[in-house]
């Protein structure tokens, strides 16, 4: 392979690794604000996306919506129902002095109920496809193509990280989440609300799933099976850290990247086994994560 | 005087395990007052109960009148009552500052851009004046796991402060601290009830400072009230010196002490 190849590759493999990398760190970032502030594993993570995906095709493809008022419809949606489930849900497993575990079954448990739904409505019977909302075409930077769908995912993907970070870092509910992350008693007894915080993270959450959802679905064939894609942001979340929000995203771009480059330099065919391989990399050499920060060691 | 504090029969069951019978006390606004005993006696769980931590099992909480056995852990802090923890419940990744300034978290802002944004100039400047008046002034930007045991628990106190509490409730605030350090403690919460005129109800078992600082001391032994009344007072109670000491046949004595309790206090 000579160098101008190399070269050609690494750019696109670079340009698209951040377009897939942001749907990743997307959904990382929605499993990292749980796992901080429930201690839950949220395995209905994928559902969620999934269901967001379907609702955006039954909303655009056959109620007839237009983009804009199908896209936030379906987050508002999506969101609520992931604030209803921490409600109706996780909160009496806990109540029933449901420990972690309990509760990531709970979230399996939930998993099961989507894709059966998806299932039972007919639309996941055939892969389908979801409609173009992006115009065809494609920009060109530096020797990397990308198209008008990739660039609109890229962007959009930053700016509600942005958002969300600006939330996380800047407001009062934001500093309520951050702390109960830290320490829930200590939360709670300088007055905040647990349910209600654990309530708007899971809000949170499921918004940003759904959002992830109607990036990406264009460019995949939708089935009822597609949340298995939600492995590749538990690599993401794996590889930040598990409990760093930045770490999230980062893990998100890394996997992304690694996706693509080994797709170009290796094969197609090795692309599934990537994220494995970085998994296992970070595991090996900082098992605490990137963002990980030092290693404690707990009192038992 | 009037109670700012009352229990009112309070029971908490474990399983089998009765930790605290059919206690009632009452807190005078204006005073500090410690609940003593020998271990497992039972005060934490009374603490525990007022900081609705736990759901008691039988009895009601007042407080300044109102009944709070209902209300959920968060609405305690809104309401005016801080806590701390005999083993401490710091924000260990965040600095001393940010750990008061989260204290604060529950104190009234008027102004909707302070509801917003944490970290308001005033709050800040609140928390300042916190630490300026506990002394850990130096250490503000030092993380809170990086602070040396006895400034972790003052700064316990500090953060429980900055919610301009009515009443402060301090489990063993001087457990594990050196005697200088209980010397300050001392001066701290005597200049806040003399100052600031919050109520005070401590768990302690150093004598020393609950001597000194007390209005009132009630007793717990097997989770009921075996004496109560100023220090001097109950110091020299025969009940509470055998409490503690203990006699040849310990049961014995403690089922003899319960029914002389009830019988001096009911």
């Amino acid at each position: 392979m000579d160098s101008d190849i190399v070269f050609l590759f690494l750019q696109q493999g670079i340009a698209s690794g951040l377009v897939t990398g942001s749907v990743y760190a997307l959904l990382a970032l929605a499993l990292v604000i749980v796992f901080r502030t429930t201690d839950v594993a949220n395995f209905a993570e994928g559902e969620f996306y999934m269901a967001a995906a379907y609702l955006a095709f039954f909303l655009i493809a056959i109620v007839g919506l237009p983009l804009w008022a199908a896209a936030p419809a379906m987050v508002a949606l999506i969101a609520a129902a992931s604030g209803l489930f921490q409600r109706v849900v996780l909160r009496r497993v806990a109540a029933a002095r449901g420990v972690s575990v309990n509760l990531v079954i709970a979230t399996l448990g939930l998993s099961y109920v989507l894709k059966g739904a998806v299932r039972a409505t007919g639309f996941g019977d055939t892969p389908r496809s979801f409609p173009s909302v992006v115009p065809d075409g494609s920009v060109t930077l530096g020797q990397a193509s990308l198209s008008y769908l990739d660039l609109a995912i890229l962007v959009t993907a930053l700016a509600v990280m942005a958002a969300f970070f600006a939330v996380f870092n800047l407001t009062r509910t934001g500093r309520a989440m951050r702390a109960v992350g830290m320490n829930r008693r200590a939360a709670q007894l300088v007055g905040i609300n647990l349910g209600r915080t654990e309530r708007l993270v899971w809000i949170f959450s499921g918004g940003i799933s759904a959002i992830a959802a109607i990036l990406i679905a264009p460019k995949l064939l939708m089935t009822a099976e597609m949340g298995g894609v939600v492995t590749l942001a538990f690599a993401a979340a794996i590889v930040g850290g598990f409990t760093s929000l930045p770490g999230a995203v980062v893990g998100g771009f890394i996997i992304g990247i690694a996706e693509n480059l080994v797709g170009l330099f290796v094969s197609t065919r090795a692309i599934t086994v990537a994220p494995f391989v970085i998994i296992m990399l970070v595991l090996i050499f900082k098992p605490q994560g990137l963002f990980g920060g030092r290693l404690r060691v707990r009192k038992v | 005087m009037d109670d700012l504090l009352s229990l009112d029969a309070l029971t908490m069951r474990f399983g089998g395990l009765t930790a605290v019978n059919g206690l009632s006390m009452a807190v005078k606004r204006g005073t500090i007052h410690a609940l003593i005993g020998p271990n497992g006696a039972g005060k934490s769980t009374v603490f525990n109960c007022v900081s609705r931590i736990y759901r008691p099992s039988a009895g009601r909480i007042r407080f300044d009148g109102r009944d709070v056995t209902g209300l959920p852990a968060h609405a305690m802090a809104g309401l005016g009552i801080a806590r701390t923890f005999q083993n401490l419940e710091l924000f260990n990744e965040l600095t001393v500052l940010e750990n008061v300034m989260l204290g604060a978290y529950s104190r009234h802002e008027t102004r909707l851009i302070d509801r917003l944004r944490p970290g308001s100039p005033r709050t800040r400047a609140w928390a300042e004046e916190i630490l300026e008046g506990t002394g850990l002034k130096d250490c503000r930007e030092t993380k809170a796991n990086g602070l040396d045991f006895g400034r972790q628990k003052l700064l316990e106190v500090a953060r429980a402060l900055a919610l301009s509490p009515t009443l402060l409730l301090l489990d063993e605030p001087a457990a594990g601290l050196r005697s200088r350090e209980i010397e300050r403690l001392d001066a701290i919460l005597t200049g806040l009830n003399r100052e600031r005129g919050i109520t005070v109800l401590l768990v302690e078992h150093v004598m020393q400072l609950v001597m000194s600082i007390s209005d009132t001391i009630t007793v717990l032994s097997f989770g009921e009230k075996i004496a109560e009344g100023t220090p001097a007072g109950v110091r020299g109670d025969p009940r509470v010196i055998e409490a503690y000491l203990g006699t040849t046949q310990p049961g014995e004595a403690a089922r003899e002490e319960t029914a002389s309790g009830e019988a001096a206090h009911g």
